[in-house]
């Protein structure tokens, strides 16, 4: 039996959004002027000419920002539900979810420290 | 106000019908791209099978870290790895097929028998609905403290290893010229941004 409430409106939320980028492909399809090869076929038609193709390596700092990011977003999840719980919990709840985000800010500060952060 | 039950099966229904085509796309469809895209699909899946479950947490939890982080790792290694190579034919290729299809049909049919022989419970106690999150939060923050605070030692731990194994230095070198070699992807990380400072 589905017990969770106001997940009505987040259906309807779903379906519209899902339905904007599909009828958007669909009236481009439908709408645009066929013909004239070359220049039309391009990515940007007014700007740079790609060169080469999409399937390049890329830097493996890039890597670096995922893997903080990764360590971080785990830390959300535990801190959504003392968010939800916060008026219940009190002080002393507080100061445990203190502790928790201060042990992970010295995660931080080493990313930061070993320069992982950084964009040169 | 409640989904009805009718939106239910249909939600259900549409849930499934994603996972399955999108799982077999994960596995089939030859280009890799499309394969972590369609994952991501797949786990949206499975957080809306959580959300029919009144599990809003856990579904919450699947699309924050195995939609926005781990997917995201997954598509950045594709993003890493050079161009496709031009793999050549493994030999036996057929054998190995027909082995792998029937240890994978063999976990099928066990999965199915385990499905249909087990006594799956009647509902319980009632479903508290929203109200889970708040009791996570309780438990989370009483009886489950030191867990709770040794999981950021963890992620602290994570986070140095990771640091720690991507500013490696290369001890690889060229056989022919003798200067350090970039080879794997690792190695690359010894670019002016992740060595130390002095």
């Amino acid at each position: 039996m589905f017990a969770l409430s106001g997940y009505d409106a987040f259906l309807g939320f779903l379906l519209i959004s899902a339905a904007v980028p599909i009828l958007a492909l669909v009236a481009n399809k439908l709408l645009s002027p066929k013909s004239r090869a070359g220049e039309r076929q391009l990515t940007y038609e007014s700007g740079m000419e790609p060169i080469g193709g999409a399937w390049i390596q890329f830097n493996i700092r890039y890597y670096m920002f995922a893997l903080v990011f990764v360590i971080f977003d785990v830390e959300t999840v535990f801190l959504y539900p003392w968010a939800v719980a916060f008026h219940r919990l009190g002080l002393l709840a507080f100061i445990e979810a203190l502790i928790f985000i201060t042990i992970l800010v010295v995660a931080l500060a080493y990313a930061w420290r070993k320069g992982a952060l950084e964009w040169s | 106000m409640t989904i009805a039950s009718t939106t239910q099966l249909i939600c259900f229904a549409a849930l499934s019908i994603t996972l399955v085509v999108g799982a077999f796309g994960v596995v089939l469809l030859p280009n890799i791209v499309y394969s972590a895209f369609l994952l991501a699909g797949v786990f949206l899946s499975v957080s809306g099978l959580y959300l029919l479950l009144n599990a809003s947490f856990v579904a919450a939890a699947q699309i924050l870290v195995y939609v926005g982080a781990v997917n995201v790792l997954i598509l950045f290694a594709i993003m890493l790895v050079n161009k496709r190579e031009d793999l050549s034919a493994i030999p036996g290729l057929a054998l190995r097929r027909v082995l792998s299809a029937a240890v994978c049909g063999g976990l099928f049919l066990l999965l199915v028998r385990v499905a249909f022989t087990t006594p799956w419970a009647l509902p319980g106690p009632a479903s508290i609905g929203e109200e889970a999150t708040a009791r996570i939060g309780e438990h989370l923050f009483s009886d489950y403290l030191l867990p709770f605070e040794l999981a950021s030692v963890l992620l602290l731990m994570a986070m140095i290893g990771a640091i720690v194994l991507a500013r490696r230095d290369v001890y690889t070198s060229d056989v022919i010229t003798g200067e350090p070699a970039d080879q794997g992807l690792i190695e690359k990380a010894r670019t002016p941004l992740l060595t130390s400072k002095p």
